[in-house]
């Protein structure tokens, strides 16, 4: 499977690969784990939330 | 390692002689039929002398199995986590269950993908707080499965997880990990992290 | 990968575990410690053996067998049986999914009753209650089970139509 990426987004996946030390094939894994994850908890009804622990405020993360 | 089952060996507490057994990378439902046929009895009777004064019998022993039953079926089919067993005279004697989504929290650390243990637990005949444990390497060959499992996917055998408070001292001093406290969001259960280099070292 | 282990390199494993207690995550807690934390738990047993009852009465409103609902549904016969008998055990979520389009029930509510999700709606869990308490178990329906079921599906039914309308707020969809 050939990936067709932007510029924009070969950076990003570079940025990544460094950031967390792993191969740009294994935080694409990464990525697709938790989306799938993610996907999974919404189907059941779950809601997503972030939390801003400075602010002590938190608000859900719309991802219809 | 990621596939098929793998050879593990283990040892027999009483006779001293080594005990051939399997590690499954999945939990099926044959492991799931051993946890309930098998672990449960077991692990009631003893329970029931706590559950004495306590909670009331109606609620508890179901909830354990709900629990259980539940979060293996929410999970079946998903990429981030992944099931381990160890199997020895056709029976279930560990199981483990895995998180891929997690980061670590030591400084040295900190943000990098680790293999996180959410359930590891080992037959109530294996347990060190009974008599005398049947078999002891089942708690051992599923760490090593996670650390395998965690150079595999390339997170450099960096694994976490909660102990429980009988466990510290195994995961401190047998498997060398690094101790971050008690973890208040989950229980105030100890939270332990193995960097690349314990998990060298562990290992070798 | 993983470099050929002899039987001296599991057995020093084997004999680093003597006197060690070996264990991780909440789930391998001892129960009694756990049940303090999770009391949505009893709940959710409740909900599993309405949810079993509800099944089973809708099937035999349509004067179907289990093998009917199963052939329907599109779903094993075993399914079917377990969700009706054996309340122990957590239905598939694509079980649940069948179950929804063959009665027409909205989806999430099932699963919310079904176990399989937690539930959010404190008039569904109540209601939830009230139908497993009212439905028994005989061979034909009967006027006030019938009145139950009818009434029940309502619930479920005017549930979805009122959360799906706290959520058509036209929202800025993120990429993520």
């Amino acid at each position: 499977m050939t990936l067709n990426l932007s510029e924009a987004e070969m950076q990003a996946l570079d940025e990544l690969s460094v950031k967390k030390d792993l191969s740009k094939t294994a935080v694409l894994r990464q990525a697709l784990r938790l989306y799938q994850t993610i996907e999974a908890r919404l189907e059941l009804g779950h809601k997503l939330f972030i939390e801003d622990t400075l602010q002590n405020d938190k608000s859900e993360l719309m991802l219809l | 390692m990621s596939e098929g089952p793998s050879p593990v060996i283990l040892t027999d507490s009483s006779s001293g002689d080594a005990v051939p057994a399997i590690l499954l990378s999945q939990i099926g439902e044959e492991q799931i039929s051993d946890w309930n046929q098998y672990w449960r009895p077991a692990l009631e009777e003893t329970l029931a002398r706590l559950r004495a004064n306590q909670v009331p019998k109606s609620r508890w022993p179901q909830s354990a199995h709900w629990d259980w039953e539940f979060k293996t079926k929410q999970m079946r089919g998903l990429l981030a986590f992944r099931g381990f067993a160890v199997i020895a005279q056709g029976v279930t004697q560990g199981l483990m269950r895995v998180d891929l989504n997690h980061n670590a929290r030591l400084p040295a650390q900190a943000g990098k993908p680790l293999v996180y243990v959410e359930y590891l637990e080992t037959a109530p005949w294996n347990r060190s707080d009974i008599a005398t444990p049947r078999y002891r390497g089942v708690g051992s060959a599923l760490i090593t499965a996670a650390v395998d499992l965690s150079l595999e996917e390339d997170f450099r055998g960096r694994i976490g997880l909660h102990s429980l408070t009988q466990a510290e001292s195994f995961y401190r001093d047998a498997c060398g990990m690094s101790d971050l406290g008690p973890d208040t969001m989950y229980f105030n259960l100890r939270y332990f992290e193995m960097t690349a280099q314990q998990a060298t070292a562990f290992l070798r | 990968m993983a470099t050929e282990r002899d039987e001296t390199w599991w057995r020093a494993r084997a004999e680093r575990e003597q006197g060690h207690f070996i264990a991780a995550g909440a789930l391998a807690m001892d129960p009694d410690f756990a049940s303090a934390f999770r009391p949505q738990l009893v709940e959710r047993e409740q909900s599993r053996v309405a949810f079993g009852k509800f099944i089973e009465l809708m099937r035999r409103s349509k004067g179907w067998t289990v093998e009917d609902l199963a052939s329907e549904a599109d779903l094993e016969i075993g399914d079917v049986l377990l969700i009706e008998d054996d309340l122990t055990v957590l239905p598939e979520p694509r079980t649940v999914y069948q179950l929804a389009r063959v009665f027409k029930i909205p989806q999430t509510n099932l699963m919310q009753i079904s176990g399989l999700s937690v539930p959010r709606d404190p008039n569904l869990r109540q209601e939830t209650v009230r139908f497993a308490a009212r439905s028994q178990s005989v061979e034909r329906l009967s006027d006030s089970e019938h009145l139950a079921l009818e009434q029940f599906v309502s619930v479920l039914s005017r549930a979805a139509v009122e959360s799906a309308s706290d959520q058509s707020n036209p929202a800025d969809e993120n990429d993520s």
